[in-house]
């Protein structure tokens, strides 16, 4: 029977074909556990490596992420340029996060200077854990439903309950990142067995010519 | 068609794996687009190594417009 070709469908499926192979959550894992680890590494040497770090994974992690989809990606499913209009989407909601993110950062400092107090910055330390818990559940919510990739939404909830138990139970925050970042990085090592068995190499003709 | 028409442009392999399609019955299908003018070739080297990029040309998103278009206004005019 002749039907409408659903494009949304077409497309949801092309832009999930490219990121079912797991180095997304390899690299995001590396991310997270890294940074723990430079928590840790700032108790060991009273060197500021928690800050720092993210800085150094972002530029060591992005060339090795970008290298790893050129030989294992791009081989076994193919070339695909998914021009401006996914990158745009993408691009908005970081703007809008880095906006709202301001917008809250303001609406605190011009809250301080009104009143005089500190308060609120306090209450932030203390409860940093639930806002870093929460945050990312909504970050996750946002870019899975964005990006299409539900998995997000597991990883968020994990991050959620990971940070609102580490809260309560008193557990060092780089404890936490580092057992998310590693959990987060097998989910995606099983993703790219996965892929791997699924779209084996078929020699250099899977090079389109 | 379709594949092409949501991506900027795409390779051959990229096609035959959202297609489902066999390498011949895929080819074959791509001259005719690329013969009727739908669907244009552009044939570059990454990382030395020969690639060629599918997209559609104007034409080819335009003609492809015009059946969904075509498809759409069938389907309403179907009976419940």
């Amino acid at each position: 029977m002749t039907k409408e070709p659903n494009l949304k469908e077409i497309e949801r499926r092309a832009y999930m074909a490219y990121h079912q192979d797991g180095l997304l959550d390899i690299f995001a894992g590396l991310f997270i556990s890294g940074w723990g680890l430079g928590m840790l590494m700032d108790i060991l040497w009273e060197f500021n490596f928690g800050a720092i770090m993210p800085a150094i994974l972002i530029a060591t992690v992005l060339p090795i992420w970008i290298a790893a989809k050129r030989r294992i990606t791009m081989p076994r499913i193919g070339y695909v340029n998914f021009g401006t209009r996914g990158s745009n989407k993408i691009f908005a909601l970081f703007l809008g996060l880095m906006v709202a993110g301001l917008g809250v950062f303001f609406a605190f400092t011009f809250a301080t200077y009104q009143g005089g107090s500190r308060q609120w910055l306090d209450l932030i330390v203390q409860n940093g854990m639930l806002i870093v818990g929460f945050g990312s559940l909504s970050v996750c919510i946002l870019f899975g439903y964005s990006m299409g990739l539900k998995r997000l939404y597991a990883y968020g909830l994990l991050a959620a309950i990971a940070l609102v138990f580490g809260h309560f139970m008193g557990i060092f925050f780089a404890y936490i990142l580092m057992v998310l970042g590693i959990t987060v990085m097998v989910a995606g090592f099983a993703l790219l067995i996965g892929f791997v068995r699924k779209y084996p190499l078929k020699g250099d003709k899977t090079i389109a010519e | 068609m379709a594949q092409l028409y949501v991506v900027q442009s795409a390779d051959f392999l990229f096609l035959q794996n959202q297609t489902q399609m066999t390498p011949g019955n895929l080819s074959a299908h791509l001259s005719k687009l690329e013969d009727a003018g739908y669907v244009e070739v552009t044939k570059e080297f990454i990382e030395r190594k020969p690639h060629t990029a599918l997209a559609l040309t104007k034409k080819g998103r335009a003609a492809f417009k015009e059946y969904r278009k075509k498809v759409k206004q069938f389907v309403e005019k179907l009976p419940e």
